[in-house]
């Protein structure tokens, strides 16, 4: 009797079988706070040809060395004398170098996901047609509007950083997807390495009904679990992306976060979009936060932002040579 | 009656100008002891025109007049709006070098050209401590965090060597250190594109900030900033100021993202059609 005990108490107090207990900020609250990263390669909708939710391990490896091909690629040593290319190559635009997208899938409940959006089941957003429209118009302008600084993307703006990167919600881009996270009684910031972009969320605080860029943030704990709630959307931000997945939310959207660490070195990263003008239903999605050496850096986009003058002088450049 | 006024007005200054009141018993403290500067901030001067004593005037960009200076044409229509309020400083005389002070009258004489601020640029340690924003800090036990307002600028602070800056920076590498109750931050790792102020007052990329935040009441402290830069300055120099806690209960730091209300500014005259 005493050695079943015994037995029954080692395997409860084993890590394998303990259930993670979250370490607590002085403020006795769960801790967050280090810097994280979602870097994955996992898209955030499913592709055509995936058919689940999850995949092999056999089929993650295949998936894994085929996207991560191009790395090998791009490391080739460039000719440094090789002209000027005669048409443009976005592919060109960046080599691995400059490229920390992640090389996994991303794993969450032990599953090795095919899309990070985990609701709809099919891994799809769902659109309505007005969001497809307004979507369509965006991406026009930002693949041949060069007539006006406001036709960029926010983040060729420095406004806020590529495709979502600060989000909400936050999602995976090309580079630079570090976070850290500070917490004090009243407050969780998120640093976003992109941009520069402080989250400040209030804990058990009123929204403050001012559109901002990111929104306006609050928070509660629902026991170990950060919940954020975000409304009031600046309208410029309405059309983001995570890497080649682009959607518009409107600024009526409510996007709610959950935040819960399941281990020393990982953050379950949950989101929510609740937007009925432009999704039929709400779309959910899962991204593990995974530990990340620091430090983060300064992202100064506007200090140095020598792409949009280009950008415009080059269009202006153009209509004075057709004119002639 | 009127004597116990007077004597609760006594003891009131006693209490209140008391630094020893202030440093051992009476500040916010973290549960680990060490002092709370969790809160939004924001200094009551003229510091972000002028780091040194200054009267008033109309205009921060100027041009010769019959009986003076009159304020230039691009800003002559901001009327009273765009004069300068007086300060009485928050340093004395700065010591440049010879080239270095016409190189800050320079400055002075081209602001609308010259100064960062007006590009939006972050504005650098320790400017951003007094522009005429709100900023926040967050701070635990392993963290020390500065949101600022004003451009969306932020600030992680070290608490523990990070080794040298591997890159000059905007707002530079900072590393914060505990001597008593006063935080002594050090910034290395600047760049030479930030200013001190509006007036042209300047620093090279051997700058070197020492800054030190000390609270002198639960809802003041006092700034030191010390300022080390042998490329343009003959010797090291110190500005100072108090720095207030926004006690309103909804006090909070708003978005002045102001990236965007500078591209007619700088990206207006490549507009299509531009007139």
């Amino acid at each position: 009797m005493n050695r079943l005990l015994l037995l029954l108490i080692l395997l409860y107090t084993h890590p394998a079988y303990a259930e993670y207990k979250t370490p607590e900020t002085i403020f006795d609250q769960p801790d967050l706070q280090g810097i994280w990263s979602n870097a994955t390669i996992t898209p955030l909708e499913r592709p055509y040809n995936a058919k689940e939710s999850s995949i092999s391990k056999h089929d993650a490896q295949a998936w894994e060395q085929q996207a991560n091909a191009y790395i090998s690629i791009s490391e080739q040593p460039i000719d440094p004398d090789a002209p000027a290319p005669k048409t443009a190559d976005p592919a060109k635009g960046y080599e691995s170098f400059w490229v920390d997208r992640g090389t996994n899938l991303a794993i969450v409940n032990g599953a090795i996901r095919t899309s990070l959006i985990s609701y709809p089941s099919n891994g799809k957003i769902p659109y309505r047609s007005s969001a497809q429209s307004k979507l369509q118009i965006f991406l026009s302008r930002f693949i041949s509007g060069f007539d006006h600084p406001e036709q960029r993307s926010p983040g060729e703006r420095c406004i806020v950083g590529y495709g979502s990167s600060g989000g909400p919600p936050m999602l995976p881009v090309l580079y630079n997807n570090h976070i850290q996270i500070i917490q004090n009684k009243d407050h969780v910031l998120i640093h976003v390495e992109m941009n520069h972009d402080a989250r400040i969320i209030r804990l058990n605080a009123p929204h403050t009904p001012l559109p901002a860029w990111l929104g306006n943030s609050i928070g509660i704990w629902e026991d170990e679990t950060l919940v954020v709630t975000t409304k009031h959307f600046a309208k410029g931000q309405d059309c983001r992306a995570s890497m080649t997945h682009w959607f518009c939310m409107s600024e009526n959207a409510t996007v709610t976060e959950r935040f819960t660490r399941i281990s020393d070195s990982q953050i379950l990263y949950e989101f929510e979009i609740d937007d009925p003008e432009s999704f039929s239903d709400v779309w959910k999605g899962e991204i593990p936060l995974n530990a990340a050496e620091g430090p983060i850096y300064e992202y100064a986009c506007h200090e140095g932002n020598y792409g949009m003058k280009n950008i415009l002088s080059g269009a202006r450049q153009q209509e004075a040579e057709l004119k002639q | 009656m009127f004597i116990s006024e007077r004597l609760f007005l006594v003891v009131c200054f006693i209490f209140c100008t008391s630094h020893s009141f202030a440093d051992n018993n009476n500040i916010p403290r973290l549960p680990n002891g060490k002092p709370d500067f969790n809160g939004v901030w924001q200094v009551l001067n003229t510091a972000n025109y002028n780091i040194e004593p200054h009267a008033a005037s109309s205009a921060m960009s100027l041009k010769d007049g019959p009986y003076g200076s009159l304020p230039s044409d691009e800003v002559v229509s901001l009327g009273a709006v765009g004069s300068i309020p007086a300060g009485v400083g928050v340093t004395d005389k700065i010591p440049y070098q010879e080239w270095a002070l016409r190189k800050r009258e320079e400055n002075k004489n081209n602001w609308l050209d010259r100064d960062p601020e007006i590009k939006c640029y972050l504005p650098g340690t320790p400017r951003a401590t007094y522009m005429p924003f709100p900023f926040q800090i967050i701070q635990s036990e392993q963290a020390f965090f500065f949101a600022y307002e004003y451009a969306g600028a932020t600030r992680n602070v070290f608490l523990s060597d990070p080794g040298p800056a591997p890159i000059d920076s905007w707002m530079g590498q900072s590393y914060g250190q505990w001597e008593g109750d006063t935080f002594v931050i050090e910034v290395t790792g600047n760049n030479d594109q930030t200013w001190f102020d509006r007036s042209g007052n300047f620093h090279s990329d051997a700058l070197h900030v020492e800054e030190r935040y000390t609270y002198k009441h639960p809802n003041l402290i006092r700034y030191e900033a010390t300022i080390t830069d042998e490329k343009v300055f003959t010797r090291p120099w110190k500005m100072s100021m108090n720095i207030y806690r926004r006690q309103a209960e909804d006090a909070q730091i708003l978005q002045f993202k102001c990236v965007e209300f500078v591209e007619e500014l700088i990206y207006g005259h490549l507009r299509r059609n531009h007139e």
